[in-house]
């Protein structure tokens, strides 16, 4: 056994200790870089335990010595940082990580090393660092909390985030069950088998890696035979069914309305190399579940007595625990101190395992619990009516030497004669809390218990049925019975079985009969100095019953309010172990009994989750959904500089090498004004509309009138809301009598054919359209410049381009070069320009063709950038650019396109509201800054008077500001107050960095106002 | 017509490229055209017309779909269908819809290049897809011809159960999407990944 010193032998008299050990094979791993090693189905708690290490890490606050007190999810103060570089995870429970070979630990919290920790000088100043204290101390004055926040960052917190991207893998999974079982032990497991044999689809979770629960660490039987058997045997009959799934080291993180529930599958952690056959890390599932059955057990708790926290004090479970799963022994020399029977089976499972015991410590005056006396029996020694009042020890509190004993009664201070006991570990039990976290997530309700003194659940407003341990069931046929019968019925809920039951479906168990448990919340210290005793109620935070009380004398009533104030329960654990000992306490404070103090919320997740499972598979180049036009891969090939707008990838621009972005851009809006321009223009929203009545819902959603608009030709058209703000804007061409093709702002696609939808569904439901997306159908390019015509001629085909044939504002349909096109006259820079579209799997090729015969033309593709100063050099606007959902057609000076005479269209009597209707409102003008050279930032505030600082009356902003190579100079457009009415004025543009730019107000058309470029 | 260059979503993904340790068969199939039919099952005259035009009634339940020789009609709205036919007969078909339907009130608009098909093949084609929709493509109602419009992997679909044996899924997205949901699927459908939901399995460690 070299190395482990604290390994016990094998399977010691009639027990099987160690029993999920393979001592067969050593591991290797790593504990603040010391090499050490355990065996396969070892944690790393136990692994520490059988190397002899009780200290693992430095406490939050006083950065106290602290070591391992439980088992699983509950642990406060084991908390170790795993993993290296990318791989690093801090925070984790060392009770859960299950050993691998190579695996690298590190305990958190302290500086320069875990036994010379720095920071452990705290503790010496705690009378200085009271509950509250960054209340207390930080609050003046008050700009000093940027200052104060740096120091107390860094001498808080627990591990540190990882320096390196996470290299693995994460997914979802989303699954339906009628019944979703959680918790695999007894409980759990035999209510599986009740709901799978009535014909249910069944999910088992758990999250330890083996299902059992406490089967192996409970007194008790199951059909005359150890639970493990039974365990054994029903986890086999579950796997070969059809209809059930078994899931271990999965976590139900939270259960959420309609019985929605969240897990957490960890899937590569206990074996890292799965993860290189591509296995994600961990994986996150959603699963809806007809019905729940939670048998998630009981938590123990703590007792509350001076210096509770040292390393050596554990829970009495998880010392019995470490002795039956692990083979390890939590010490040399053990004391067990108890208000109830349970801890009774930890004193017999170590006694039988050989580790000596020195007593067992009840407070109660005359427990008579079956266990109790059987352990009389077994010559183990009992004390009644004493508590453990504190602990003494060696190596800065590190280690235990004895523990104080002295008789207790409850409601007294401690008297009469004290006892010293040798020993270095003691094994408390104060109780078991039922784990409702669950069944509270979505506001379930719990109830106090006398005889359990916890709380356990009541009633709930989802399908959630508490079962064993969970509803406060501790007896194991009594568990058994409730857990069978729940299952056979919510199964029954769930799918109408029909299939009989009998009382001999399910097995029958026997348990010793227990006796009752005395509620200790406080264990006073002996002695006049009560210095540096401090008593822990909450482990992780460094919460005392001291500052508990505290509390409650500085006026604290709600214990909502008195968690926030001392941070009970608010760290990683969420007070698994502290929370019923806290309110213990609060009764004596607060002079009232626990069901009137109530508890606190109970929040998902129940142990934290990764980040990387909430991303899942949406990571790298997976992040954010991405979509691409026709011609994409040309886009890349030729160096486009893409823009995100909305999920669109666009080219921004197209750099040659050496170009920057501007030089880039100023090329290909120059290319356009004198020679031709390609753009790719496919995102565009385009939306067909069919039926009798589609020029009447046209009518009624545009401010102008399609109504009269001839075949094959097109018009602009403004679409307001209801509140008569501009929304979208767009050519609609009519193709038939009946059938016109739509066209929107690339982001307003999807929502402007939504909002079609649901004029037609809602309220005009006597129109007789249909409305048919057809964005993606189509890819779509803009040819513009002088020589656009002469590009197109270029091509075979049979669309006559020229000026007679083909009038501004009109469309023609036909083949280009063989492909299908509808092709429109239309322009958005105030050039000759074409829009040509073809169905998207031709538009990569056709685009090629457009480039090829555009060669000798001077042809350049063009990004989104060159498109918006070429309209703006224009004066055209963009939707949400020039508008902001503030802003109706008439400060934009578009009235031409608001209709007078129609009877109606949405917006219509908005816009007749006073305000709206009322002069000197904000309107679009043109700015030219007096540096031609400065170029506006866009949304600079215009002021009505400079002033050395604001608050300054503010006039309007800038919406768009380029450079324009067109005119050589750079260009703005601007919403200014009257504006229309001001053209000339010159008005004052104070920017953040203290600069003022000075800019006249002009008319918005910056470049060929007649437009004679497109007249050709 | 015949040096038109043809390039669909995925075309320029090889299958070369396709990772070995894949747990389903992934392909885009791209010789289907599509139809976007709009209509109403109460009027008898747009039943009739319709019928007659692609030889097949239009499925009237919800999430199902119709087949008839090369022609495919799935569900996808209360008026709403989108007919599939083998590239090349789209236009015949479109025509002889067009000239059925009449006056009806009615659409059929060529929408054969809005989407992309990728079809999902092989024993973990259900728990593969499980990872992108909450759909239980696990119940009973999932059988031959089925058809839903859902949500995978935060993105607008459709998804029809082709055939079972293996089982096998078409899985319709806007054109847009395809090489995002293809770089998805390949992500999730790594054999490493394997997800086997219900069952008989290997009993868990007790």
């Amino acid at each position: 056994m070299s190395g482990q010193p604290y390994r016990l032998p094998a399977n010691v008299g009639s027990g099987t200790t160690g029993r999920i050990l393979d001592r067969s094979r050593r591991i290797a791993f790593s504990f603040d870089g010391k090499s050490l090693s355990g065996h396969p189905g070892d944690t790393v708690a136990s692994a520490l335990f059988a190397n002899g290490i009780r200290l693992v890490g430095r406490s939050f606050k006083y950065h106290r010595p602290r070591g391992v007190i439980g088992s699983g999810a509950d642990e406060p103060n084991a908390l170790i940082s795993v993993g290296e570089s990318g791989r690093h995870e801090p925070n984790q429970r060392a009770t859960q990580v299950e050993l691998y070979d190579g695996l690298v630990s590190k305990s958190q919290n302290n500086w320069p090393n875990l036994k010379f920790d720095i920071g452990q000088i705290n503790s010496k100043f705690s009378r200085l660092i009271p509950a509250g204290f960054y209340y207390k101390t930080f609050m003046w004055p008050q700009s000093a909390w940027m200052f104060y926040e740096h120091f107390i960052r860094n001498a808080a917190g627990l591990g540190t985030a990882a320096s390196e991207p996470d290299p693995d893998t994460y997914e979802h999974m989303h699954a339906t069950c009628d019944v979703l079982v959680v918790g695999g032990g007894v409980a759990g497991l035999a209510a599986a088998q009740s709901a799978a044999a009535a014909g249910a689809r069944v999910m088992v979770v758990d999250e330890c890696a083996r299902l059992g629960g406490l089967a192996d660490s409970s007194s008790g039987l199951i059909e005359s035979s150890p639970q493990t058997e039974w365990v054994q045997s029903t986890v086999s009959t579950l796997a070969a069914a059809e209809n059930v799934h078994l899931m271990t080291r999965t976590i139900a993180a939270g259960h959420y309305h309609h019985n929605w529930c969240l897990l957490l599958e960890r899937v590569t952690d206990h074996d890292p190399s799965l993860a290189i056959q591509g296995a994600p890390r961990h994986r996150l599932w959603k699963v809806r579940a007809n019905q729940i059955v939670m048998a998630t057990g009981a938590l123990e708790r703590p007792l509350t007595f001076a210096n509770n926290d040292r390393p050596g004090v554990l829970l009495a479970s998880a010392a019995r625990i470490y002795v039956n799963r692990y083979g390890v022994s939590p010490g040399r020399r053990g004391v067990v101190f108890t208000n109830n029977d349970d801890a009774y089976q930890t004193a017999l499972d170590l006694t039988r395992a050989g580790v000596p015991l020195a007593r067992v410590v009840d407070v109660r005056t005359d427990p008579r619990g079956e266990l109790v006396e059987e352990a009389r029996a077994a010559g183990i020694e009992v004390v009644t009516g004493m508590a453990v009042t504190n602990v003494d020890t060696v190596a800065a509190g590190a280690k235990i030497q004895s523990v104080k004993v002295a008789p207790y009664k409850a409601g007294s201070r401690i008297g009469g004669r004290e006892e010293r006991i040798e020993c270095d570990f003691v094994a408390v039990s104060g109780g078991w809390n039922p784990a409702v976290h669950l069944y509270c997530h979505t506001s379930g309700k719990v109830k106090f218990d006398e005889d359990l003194q916890s709380f356990k659940p009541d009633r709930s407003f989802d399908q959630i049925t508490p079962v064993g341990a969970a509803n406060g069931t501790y007896d194991l046929d009594g568990l058994i019975s409730e857990a069978s019968n729940t299952g056979a019925a919510v199964a029954k809920k769930a799918v109408g079985s029909k299939v009989k039951r009998s009382k001999s479906d399910r097995p029958l168990a026997s348990s010793p009969k227990a006796g009752k448990l005395e509620p200790v919340w406080f264990v006073p210290a002996t002695g006049a100095l009560n210095e540096g005793n401090k008593h822990f109620v909450d482990f992780q935070n460094d919460v005392t019953a001291a500052d508990l009380e505290l509390a409650a004398r500085e006026g604290y009533r709600s214990v909502e309010h008195i968690k926030r104030y001392t941070t009970l329960g608010m760290a990683t654990d969420q007070g698994k172990t502290s929370n019923i000992n806290a309110l213990g306490v609060l009764t004596g404070a607060l002079q009232s009994a626990i069901p009137q103090i109530g508890t606190t919320t109970f929040r998902p997740p129940y142990t934290p989750i990764s980040f990387g499972a909430i991303a899942g598979t949406n990571a790298g180049n997976r992040f954010l959904v991405v979509r691409r036009t026709p011609p994409y891969e040309w886009h890349c090939e030729n160096r486009a500089d893409f823009e995100p707008i909305g999920q669109w990838r666009r080219p921004y621009c197209y750099p040659k090498p050496g170009d920057s972005r501007h030089d880039a851009i100023n090329r290909e809006i120059l290319s356009v004004r004198n020679e031709v321009g390609l753009l790719d223009a496919s995102t565009l929203g385009k939306i067909e509309l069919k039926g009798p009545d589609a020029a009447k819902l046209l009518d009624r959603v545009y401010t102008n009138t399609f109504s009269t608009l001839k075949v094959g030709k097109g018009r602009y058209g403004l679409m307001l809301n209801e509140e008569g703000f501009l929304m979208d804007d767009g050519v609609t061409v009519r193709l038939a009598d009946d059938h016109f093709l739509m066209h929107t702002t690339s982001g307003g696609a999807d929502r402007i054919a939504g909002w079609l939808e649901e004029w037609l569904q809602t309220e005009w439901s006597d129109l007789k359209v249909y409305v048919t997306p057809v964005t993606e159908q189509w890819a779509q390019f803009a040819i513009a410049g002088p020589n656009a015509r002469n590009v197109l001629e270029n091509l075979d085909g049979d669309i006559d381009f020229s000026a007679d044939s083909f009038e501004f504002m009109s469309m023609k349909v036909g083949r280009l070069t063989g492909y299908p096109v509808r092709a429109f006259r239309i322009s958005f820079s105030g050039e000759l320009s074409y829009e040509i579209a073809t169905p998207s799997n031709f538009g990569h090729s056709l685009w090629l063709a457009l480039l090829e015969a555009g060669e000798n033309h001077g042809i350049q593709a063009y990004g989104t950038e060159a498109l918006h100063v070429l309209r703006a050099e224009k004066g055209f606007i963009v939707v949400g650019d020039e508008s902001d959902g503030t802003v109706t057609p008439l400060d934009l000076g578009l009235g031409w396109a608001v209709s007078k005479k129609k009877d109606d269209y949405i917006g219509k009597r908005s816009l007749e509201r006073a305000y709206l209707a009322a002069p000197k409102r904000k309107q679009l003008v043109g700015l030219l800054t007096q540096d031609p050279q400065e170029v506006l930032p866009d949304g600079a505030y215009a002021v009505a008077e400079l002033k050395d600082k604001p608050p300054m009356e503010m006039i309007g902003q800038v919406t768009s500001a380029y450079w324009s190579p067109t005119v050589g100079r750079s260009i703005a457009m601007a919403l200014i107050k009257d504006g229309r009415n001001r053209l000339g004025d010159v008005v004052d543009f104070p920017l953040d960095n203290g600069k003022v730019v000075k800019a006249t107000i002009v008319d918005p058309v910056f470049y060929d106002k007649e437009g004679a470029k497109q007249n050709v | 017509m015949s040096d038109l260059q043809f390039r669909s979503a995925l075309s320029h993904r090889r299958d070369e490229d396709l990772p070995m340790d894949l747990c389903v068969s992934l392909d885009e199939v791209s010789d289907r055209a599509m139809i976007d039919l709009r209509g109403s099952l109460d009027d008898p005259k747009f039943v009739a017309a319709a019928t007659a035009a692609l030889g097949v009634a239009l499925p009237a339940q919800p999430r199902s779909s119709s087949v008839k020789g090369d022609i495919t009609v799935l569900w996808m709205s209360v008026d709403q269908w989108l007919v599939t036919t083998p590239r090349g007969s789209e236009q015949a078909l479109l025509s002889k819809l067009v000239k059925r339907l009449g006056n009806t009130f009615s659409f059929a608009c060529d929408v054969s290049d809005a989407r992309t098909i990728i079809r999902v093949s092989g024993g973990d084609a259900r728990s593969v897809l499980m990872k992108g929709t909450s759909v239980d493509l696990q119940s009973p109602v999932v059988k031959p011809g089925w058809v839903r419009r859902l949500l995978f992997a935060e993105v607008a679909a459709a998804c029809q159960f082709v055939h079972s044996d293996p089982d096998t899924f078409d899985v319709y997205v806007f054109r847009s999407y395809a090489d995002y949901v293809w770089e998805w699927l390949l992500a999730v459908a790594r054999k490493g990944a394997r997800v086997q939901l219900y069952g008989k399995q290997e009993p868990p460690l007790v």
